[in-house]
């Protein structure tokens, strides 16, 4: 009897965690397409969103001053434009990540000596970093940006670890390209 | 060493426009209007006569360039309560009448071309977003009272 009423209340919470996610996903697609498509081009050169923007979009100052207001209304709409700006923020950390790691898996590939260790502890980096943007993509329409800035700037902290990481992982392989090339 | 030679006389015409232009305006939000209009809508490269004329055409563009960029992050950098006293100085020196500058901003939205271009996409959005609350926080304070819920 314990158990299906627990595999039954397993299933509410995965179905509600699903619902939020496709909610979210659907709401960051329709807002990046619809509202602002005349923002700077985000398949060309993207510049790093500077950490002060991650923290301040994230903060709960703002919401603060909304509230000393009063008015239900502007509250809905600053609620919706930051969801939407940390949304947007969260999206372009993964796509970022992503791409890194992209980049990443070619230089491996080209190399000839990989370094297991290293290799795991990269991949470990990223597997956290994903699941971390994952959560905040679910939580940022639950909760709001405002209760996860803890989690968002560990977030970036970690994008920056692994950015640095595999550029020194370059570094190191084209130092030894060379090397092998002047002793050969 | 050449890379130093140039960047000497962008920091000088930086520094020009600085104290000649950019310090009579009042508030940010106008500084980063203003170094926007000094780009062209067709090609997107800055001019400003004055500037290009006291240094060159080529250093003028890079340093009003390098402004447009600082003032961008500067504005988007603000507390939303910063940014509408911001906004409320831009509008109080424009000297037209608030009502019809909020309801056209809220229309129009001309802020859009304020930001430079290959900026960070969520720094701009979070800019965009930011001064459409300022808007709507400075129409709501002149709407009277019982109107508000």
């Amino acid at each position: 009897m314990i158990g299906t009423s627990s595999a039954l209340a397993g299933a509410v919470v995965l179905l509600v965690l699903i619902l939020v996610w496709v909610r979210a996903e659907a709401k960051s697609r329709h807002l990046s397409a619809v509202r602002d498509e005349w923002l700077p081009d985000q398949d060309g050169p993207v510049e790093k969103c500077p950490p002060e923007f991650v923290s301040r979009i994230f903060s709960s100052q703002d919401l603060a001053y909304i509230s000393e207001l009063e008015s239900p209304v502007l509250k809905r709409q600053f609620l919706r434009e930051r969801n939407a700006v940390a949304l947007l923020w969260v999206q372009q950390t993964t796509a970022a990540i992503r791409r890194i790691m992209q980049h990443h898996l070619e230089a491996s590939r080209r190399s000839r000596d990989i370094e297991v260790t290293v290799e795991v502890r990269i991949f470990l980096q990223y597997a956290q970093l994903r699941f971390i943007c994952g959560v905040l993509f679910l939580l940022i329409g639950l909760a709001g940006p405002h209760r996860l800035q803890g989690m968002a700037l560990r977030a970036d902290k970690l994008t920056q670890r692994i950015g640095s990481v595999l550029s020194e992982f370059e570094c190191g392989n084209r130092t030894r390209e060379l090397d092998g090339v002047r002793f050969s | 060493m050449s890379a130093a030679v140039k960047l000497v006389p962008v920091q000088d015409a930086y520094d020009d426009l600085l104290n000649r232009s950019l310090s009579r305006i009042s508030c940010e939000l106008g500084r980063l209007i203003y170094l926007a209009s000094t780009r062209d809508y067709n090609t997107g490269n800055y001019y400003h006569e004055g500037l290009a004329s006291r240094f060159s055409p080529e250093v003028a563009r890079k340093a009003l360039e390098i402004a447009h960029r600082q003032a961008f992050y500067k504005v988007s950098a603000f507390a939303l309560e910063d940014l509408v006293s911001d906004l409320e100085t831009y509008l109080r020196a424009s000297r037209e009448n608030p009502a019809d500058f909020l309801r056209m901003w809220q229309k129009l939205e001309p802020y859009r071309i304020a930001i430079p271009t290959d900026v960070n996409v969520t720094v701009a959005r979070l800019l965009t977003s930011n001064l459409r609350l300022a808007l709507a926080i400075l129409r709501f304070r002149q709407e009277p009272s019982q109107s508000r819920r």
